[in-house]
């Protein structure tokens, strides 16, 4: 690993560029899907993964990383973020557009490749995540999946028109509606509407555009599906209300142990769900290590989940997404399952698993290279290659680092030479 | 404040009343101060250790549990929480300076915060005021006896410390509300304000002390003001301070503010931008509190860095990995990962983080923060090792008696109804 920290330093000064070969030599492989190579290599060609084996020649202008006693995986799939909508303190943020129904907002319109948040998701092997436009409201915009990687919003884009984000939750303070029943009726009328406003189109009269209306029609036909952002057990019962009433493509988010009342249903019916109540504190009359345990039931009754640590859409700590995974295997979910939680899992709940979260011959070369197994909080990330390209591993956290290291040195150095004790 | 003085006395006597004797035998003993002990025994006699080793002998009648095969360190220590008490109870909003509030008067010794807090391995927290003023209230330290009395879980033996806050809270609470501070400079002249009159009133009362000692019978004593009455004692240096600070600049201020007045910062929570200044932060000798990797959840946490920790080290500062929520202080051992994910520190750099360091926070370290004779008999089992971030803790034990045991609180646990 020698080698690819010295090419790592070189890299960080050049320009953007995309390797056209890559081969990591020696590691670990695991590919998530399929059984761990032990002593394996990994070839990327032009942006995709073009072999997995062992003994693999390096193609004549490839660059070799040696990644002898390390591991090597997919690069992790974020769920449910917010990432280049948080915008600098000072400015505010471009999440939750104002108003109860705004699915015709889209993330695309406003993401910044300049938020900070991105590179250090990433230097952590989080390589694609799920922007959505917010989640607070009752009907929110429509989301996008980006690589963490790209100067313009375009060379971000992985997909867009992902799915809608309806909140179950979101009781108004002074207004209606005030009451969770409130909440269903109103989306439940706001549906209903979109119905009768698609009819009218399909039967060919004239109508009137409204851009709300027509944002509604890909989750009544399926295109799209609806992410229902739900709580405690009543607002998850709602949303499998309206997921049933309007036959929607639902998924269900949610950090309430209460998801495991519906584990049977939601296995049966192929709902999935992005799980993020691994930390969360139980409820009083709970015992203590519940949340702990629901990841491996949810696995155990074949329902299709996920993680999510990024506790609130706008929040930065995208990159704690092995937390839950570590503490789900602590608590009884097998160590693939974890990991296909963090990778896989997510990309087949996105609808995009045919390109990302997995390490297969011709998808997209997405790989994350660790000192240790990635459930191991404190594994270092050796490398991350996303689109083929392989990502300095600096942030706006690792330049803080080597300015006040530097800076703190010098003074300490001062003191001393001035005769007096630096730690003094 | 008198009355705060006796309640003091009082509860050191109902914690020596709790103590128990238990034997843990042929675990990995991570003793933090002296090193590995494998297949290691801790013997626990009256609440203290009285014995860790290989050879132990166990003198009959002692309880023995056996952890073969696993992992025992000393119980984790927290030096700055909000648990063990309602959250709408931490923040005495209404004035910037109030250092007449004690934490301690309002410990609820069942809150559910303690329950879940105990199961990740955690024995002792410093429980604190807010950070809505800028001299807050008195924090309290607890041992976890969940359910006891209150005066059971309260430690008195170390200095009190006076909560401060600097920086964006107490200027946006009080600035909000038309009054002063609603800048950093406000804050300042808040703080200096305050410790001058503290000042005086402490020399009224000293004249009044010496002319009583000198048989003066006609003197009448100056009129009591209980903010100034707990300010008096952080100048006489009885009690010492934990300061809420993100930025750097604020830090140094606050070191120079504490030379000023000659008094003791004892801990800088929140310490975000700390490793910007740790060469300040170790001369001082004051305690670096913060969390692993949070960061930019506001303007004044931009600069967070899980990178930090390694430039802190380097400067010899005394670092205190802290949960300030429920939630992460029920896992401080994966924070301890963590850090490690960022920096090159050895396992027992970061083990101390959440044991000894904190310790010497709280000026406990005689008593608590590692596994040797004559500590309290705080421990943590973990059924693999602490840092291998896919263990659990299977046992919490507060001076020799189990107050957590994952077998009866579990999921899995009869008791619990069985697994879902």
């Amino acid at each position: 690993m020698k080698t690819a920290a010295a090419i790592l330093l070189v890299l960080s000064a050049v320009p953007v560029f995309t390797q056209e070969a890559i081969l990591i030599r020696n590691g670990t492989i695991v590919p998530v899907v399929g059984a761990p190579i032990p002593g394996g290599d990994l070839l990327i060609e032009k942006g995709k993964i073009s072999a997995i084996g062992t003994g693999l020649a390096a193609p004549a202008a490839a660059m070799v990383l040696d990644a002898s006693g390390q591991y090597v995986y997919p690069g992790m799939v974020a769920p449910l973020t917010a990432l280049g909508l948080i915008n600098p303190p000072g400015s505010d943020s471009d999440i939750n557009e104002k108003g109860l129904s705004v699915p015709q907002i889209d993330p695309y319109d406003a993401l910044n490749p300049e938020d900070d948040s991105i590179e250090v998701a990433r230097i952590d092997g989080v390589t694609t995540a799920l922007t959505a436009a917010g989640t607070g409201s009752l009907i929110n915009g429509k989301a996008v999946v980006i690589h963490l990687d790209g100067n313009l919003a375009t060379e971000m884009i992985l997909k867009r028109n992902v799915l809608l984000v309806f909140n179950t939750t979101a009781r108004q303070a002074n207004s209606y509606p005030s009451t969770l029943p409130g909440v269903l009726q109103f989306l439940r009328e706001k549906l209903s509407k979109a119905r009768e406003y698609g009819a009218k189109g399909e039967s060919g009269k004239n109508r009137e555009r409204d851009a709300e209306m027509e944002a509604l029609q890909p989750v009544l036909n399926r295109k799209m599906p609806v992410l229902f952002q739900c709580g405690d057990e009543v607002s998850i019962r709602l949303a499998l209300t309206l997921i049933n009433e309007f036959s929607l493509r639902g998924i269900i988010a949610s950090a309430s142990a209460d998801v495991l009342k519906y584990a049977e249903a939601l296995a049966q019916k192929g709902i999935p769900v992005i799980w993020s109540g691994t930390t969360a504190l139980p409820r009083r009359w709970e015992a203590v290590d519940l949340n702990y345990h629901v990841a491996a039931v949810l696995a155990e009754k074949g329902v299709l989940f996920c993680f999510n640590e990024s506790r609130g859409q706008g929040s930065r700590g995208v990159r704690r997404q092995p937390v839950p995974a570590a503490i789900s295997v602590a608590y009884g979910l097998s160590e693939e399952e974890a990991l296909r939680a963090l990778t896989i899992n997510p990309a087949r709940i996105l609808g995009i698993d045919h390109l990302v979260g997995s390490l297969e011959k011709g998808k997209t070369a997405d790989v994350v290279v660790c000192s240790k197994p990635l459930l191991q909080l404190s594994a270092k990330i050796r490398a991350v290659i996303i689109r083929g390209r392989l990502i300095p591993l600096t942030s706006i956290q690792t330049r803080l680092r080597d300015k006040y290291l530097m800076i703190v040195r010098e003074r300490l150095r001062r003191r001393e030479s001035q005769g007096l004790d630096s730690r003094r | 404040m008198r009355m705060g003085m006796a309640g003091l006395l009082l509860l050191s006597l109902g914690s020596v009343a709790a103590a128990q004797d238990v034997a843990l035998k042929g675990g990995t003993v991570l003793t933090i101060t002296r090193g590995i002990v494998d297949n290691g025994t801790v013997l626990i006699q009256k609440g203290k250790i009285t014995a860790v080793g290989k050879d132990v002998v166990i003198p009959a009648g002692v309880p023995v549990i056996d952890v073969t095969g696993r992992f025992i360190m000393p119980g984790l220590i927290d030096s700055h929480t909000h648990i063990a008490m309602d959250m709408s109870d931490i923040n005495e909003a209404t004035d910037p300076v109030t250092p007449q509030i004690w934490m301690k008067d309002i410990v609820v010794s069942d809150h559910d915060t303690i329950r879940t807090t105990l199961a990740g391995g955690v024995t002792t927290v410093k429980t604190m005021h807010g950070s809505a003023n800028v001299i807050g209230g008195v924090n309290v330290v607890l041992k976890l006896k969940y359910g006891r009395l209150p005066e059971e879980l309260i430690v008195s033996d170390g200095r009190p410390q006076l909560k401060m806050a600097l920086g964006e809270n107490p200027k946006r609470l009080h600035g909000d509300k038309g009054r002063s501070p609603s800048t950093r400079g406000g804050t300042a002249w808040v703080a200096r304000k305050a410790f001058s009159e503290a000042r005086e009133y402490k020399a009224k009362w000293d004249e009044y002390e010496k002319a009583r000692a000198s048989g003066k019978k006609e003197v009448k004593p100056p009129a009591r003001d209980l903010r100034w009455e707990t300010l008096k004692r952080v100048l006489e240096k009885k009690m010492t301070i934990d300061c809420h600070i993100y930025r750097a600049d604020e830090i140094e201020w606050f070191l120079a503010f504490c030379r000023e007045f000659d008094i003791v910062p004892m801990q800088i929570s929140h310490c975000v931008d700390g490793y910007k200044v740790a060469d300040l932060l170790a001369r001082s000798g004051v305690t670096f509190g913060g969390w692993s990797d949070w960061w930019g959840f506001k303007e004044e946490a931009y600069d967070g860095n899980p990178f930090g920790f390694s430039i802190l080290d380097e400067a010899g500062v005394n670092i205190a990995i802290n949960s300030d929520s429920a939630d992460e202080g029920r896992y401080l051992f994966l924070n301890a990962a963590k850090v490690q994910k960022y920096n090159d520190l050895s396992d027992d750099a970061v083990l101390r983080m959440i044991t000894i360091n904190p310790a010497k926070s709280l000026e406990l370290d005689q008593r608590i923060g590692s596994l040797e004779v004559g500590k309290d008999g705080d421990v943590a089992v973990f059924d693999r090792h602490p840092l291998d971030s896919t263990c659990k803790c299977i046992m919490t034990i507060i001076e020799g008696e189990v107050f957590f045991d994952l077998a009866r609180e579990g999921v899995s646990a009869p008791a619990q109804g069985g697994r879902q």
